[in-house]
């Protein structure tokens, strides 16, 4: 039921981002893309909690691998293609993707950044960040 | 020496990725900083083409950053990488030279150098990187770095800053929406099979699709792959940023847009077509199929009724990028059908196409900018003419129009021929059919242009053309890539042969998982 909550949180999310992506105005557009990718990232986040016996997570097993100081490598005779955990792992959520939400929301701040940026100079340069008013002025 | 042979493939990313902050500390000295750049960015065609050479002769080269095996990331250099890499840094390092003389000095001298050398590290990092997650964040590093790159100043002032701007947001607007869309898919894939690593996926989705249980949604997270590729690589639904875009953008940087950063889609699509989804091709490649032949109607149908010179190349752009996706598309059907020989023919064909538009393409964007420069304009119906004014130019545009169209001596024979000849092989008379009736269009709009510009004579209402000579650092970066375009098409054998190469790697990709999985880490 927990899921349930999360689901439905980021696809109201994304919804209202790309309602507001397709406004006439550029500010909107931008507001929208920063809903959006939060509602991204809250779905890389999801992605990482898992119940169930059936998830496949980088969680390495014993016997799995063979070990190799700090090195792994998959033991591919004998038929292991990877950390797939076949326990239940209800304890734990996966650490990777965390890192990868880091990630994207630090890219997420640039690309706003920078685009809020060229927004501003647009509304210096045409007087408006009206996306149709600005098709008219450029004919 | 053998320092610099264990780490080529890292530093082809990291000496570009520190010359940015090196070339923001030299900005007090200019003369300084465009000398340094120009011998990093000579350095990085070098250690390229070595890279090209060894994976030649050693095969696929795989690299850890860090020492965590496949579950940290690697860096993969298999002959398609090099290849594009080597790409990369040779119209990479012509652009450079020539922006020095064609970039304005206020922007050239502050952060230019830093935000270009960005551009190239991104690039490469796409190429090499074997993660599909750090292809995003360099996906990223491109996307911003051309970005800021697209709204700087050339000297002519001919382009409005006003209108690189709208160009601007439109290709970040709609590349936000990729990025994100790649996010999305990216999760859904690691959260499906629990690996980022590229061959490791491969393998994951080969053994599940033996075993028939591959869950529906990989069908729909392949489709947005093929969506993030083909925004990047502007095909028929995605398409209507480029010609807004490339026109605008300076002319050193159209030649990088045109030439390279349209071909990173195409390589996103051979990696996902053929490797990641492999076993999915016989849905995709009719999607592929397509779209391409749409996008190639499409191209070449608007670049005829085109004045601007720049716009005119930039639709050409589109149309052209559709054969190679054309090739792409014919290649995996042949390889559902278990043509693999016809396969690997179409694809070496298509290989060849995109390195030959790559050179003649950023040739013309090349060219264009010394058009603009002489005529100060960049409407065709204002020119005419100018062959007396600039023999060079002209002779320069007419060996780019005949690569582009397709005529004997140029490299753009070699491709068109060879692409419609193992297409025909397979029987794909009807995507040949339309593919040879727009390649006729291609021949029109090329000599159109190169007509109204160079024939004729010029209406006194324009006035003058510029007396300014070309300066010898525009010239030369045209003169290099046209004798290129020139010998590849008279002694194709070398190209043929990678690209063959390339093709075979392609569409057995067990080297390369090899390379990456089952390997003695250093």
């Amino acid at each position: 039921m927990n899921n349930f909550f999360l689901e439905l949180t980021i696809a109201l999310l994304f919804g209202i981002g790309t309602f507001l992506i397709l406004r006439r105005d550029m500010m909107k557009v931008i507001i929208g893309f920063g809903i959006i990718s939060h509602s991204i990232n809250l779905y890389i986040v999801g992605g990482g909690v898992f119940n169930g016996a059936n998830t496949t997570v980088p969680i390495l097993e014993e016997g799995q691998v063979v070990n190799q100081g700090l090195i792994f490598n998959d033991n591919l005779t004998a038929g292991v293609l990877g950390p797939i955990a076949s326990n239940p792992f209800n304890g734990f959520v996966d650490p990777l993707v965390q890192a990868l939400v880091l990630t994207a929301i630090v890219i997420g701040l640039a690309t706003t950044a920078f685009i809020l940026t060229l927004c501003y100079r647009i509304n210096e340069e045409y007087g408006t960040i009206d996306v149709q008013e600005l098709r008219r002025l450029r004919e | 020496m053998s320092f610099l042979m264990d780490n080529l493939p890292i530093f082809l990313i990291a000496i570009p990725l520190a010359m940015a902050p090196i070339t923001i500390l030299t900005k007090g000295n200019p003369k300084l900083q465009k000398i340094i750049d120009i011998i990093v960015g000579f350095g990085l065609l070098c250690l390229s083409v070595l890279l090209i050479t060894t994976v030649w002769k050693h095969g696929v080269i795989a690299y850890d950053v860090g020492e965590f095996g496949k579950y940290g990331i690697v860096i993969v250099a298999d002959l398609l990488s090099a290849g594009m890499v080597l790409l990369n840094c040779l119209i990479g390092f012509l652009g450079l030279i020539y922006s020095y003389d064609y970039i304005e000095d206020k922007f050239l001298n502050q952060t230019y150098h830093s935000i270009y050398n960005l551009m190239l590290a991104g690039i490469n990092g796409i190429f090499l990187t074997g993660d599909i997650f750090n292809m995003f964040v360099f996906f990223e590093i491109m996307l911003l770095s051309s970005a800021a790159l697209i709204v700087s100043n050339e000297n002519s002032k001919v382009t409005k800053t006003s209108d690189k701007m709208e160009a601007t947001m439109k290709y970040m607007v709609l590349n936000m929406l990729g990025s994100n869309a790649m996010l999305i898919a990216v999760t859904s894939l690691y959260a499906s099979i629990g690996s980022l690593n590229m061959a490791d996926i491969t393998l994951k989705i080969r053994v599940l699709a033996e075993a028939g249980a591959v869950p529906w949604h990989l069908y729909a997270v392949g489709l947005l792959f093929i969506i993030i590729y083909g925004g990047k690589a502007a095909i028929f639904p995605l398409h209507y940023w480029l010609p807004d875009v490339h026109p605008t953008a300076p002319s050193p940087i159209s030649a990088m847009l045109s030439g390279v950063i349209i071909k990173i889609g195409a390589y996103g699509i051979l990696r996902v077509l053929f490797m990641i989804f492999a076993p999915f091709q016989a849905v995709y490649a009719p999607i592929i199929l397509v779209m391409a032949l749409i996008t190639i109607g499409l191209g070449a149908t608007s670049a005829i009724g085109q004045s601007d010179v720049k716009r005119m190349l930039a639709y050409s752009s589109v149309s052209q990028i559709g054969y190679v996706f054309l090739g792409f598309g014919m290649a995996a059907m042949a390889n559902v059908a278990g043509e693999t020989t016809g396969a690997a023919l179409i694809l070496a064909a298509s290989m060849v196409y995109l390195i030959n538009h790559a050179l003649a393409k950023s040739m013309l964007f090349f060219t264009s900018g010394g058009i603009i420069h002489t005529a100060e304009t960049r409407d065709m119906r204002k020119m005419g003419g100018m062959i007396s004014k600039a023999p060079l130019m002209s002779a320069a545009f007419l060996v780019g129009a005949m690569s582009i169209g397709g005529v004997p001596p140029m490299g753009g024979f070699i491709s068109k021929f060879m692409l419609f000849d193992a297409g025909l092989r397979e029987q794909f008379y009807l995507p040949i059919a339309i593919a040879l009736i727009f390649a006729v269009f291609t021949l029109f709009y090329m000599f159109r242009g190169w007509m109204l510009i160079f024939w004729g004579e010029r209406d006194a209402q324009y006035g003058e053309y510029s007396h300014h000579k070309l300066s010898p650092l525009i010239v030369f970066p045209i003169l290099f890539l046209a004798v290129i375009v020139l010998i590849v098409g008279l002694y194709p054998e070398p190209v043929v042969e990678i690209s063959q190469t390339i093709a075979n790697q392609i569409i057995d990709p067990q080297p390369y998982i090899d390379a990456v999985l089952v390997r003695v880490i250093r």
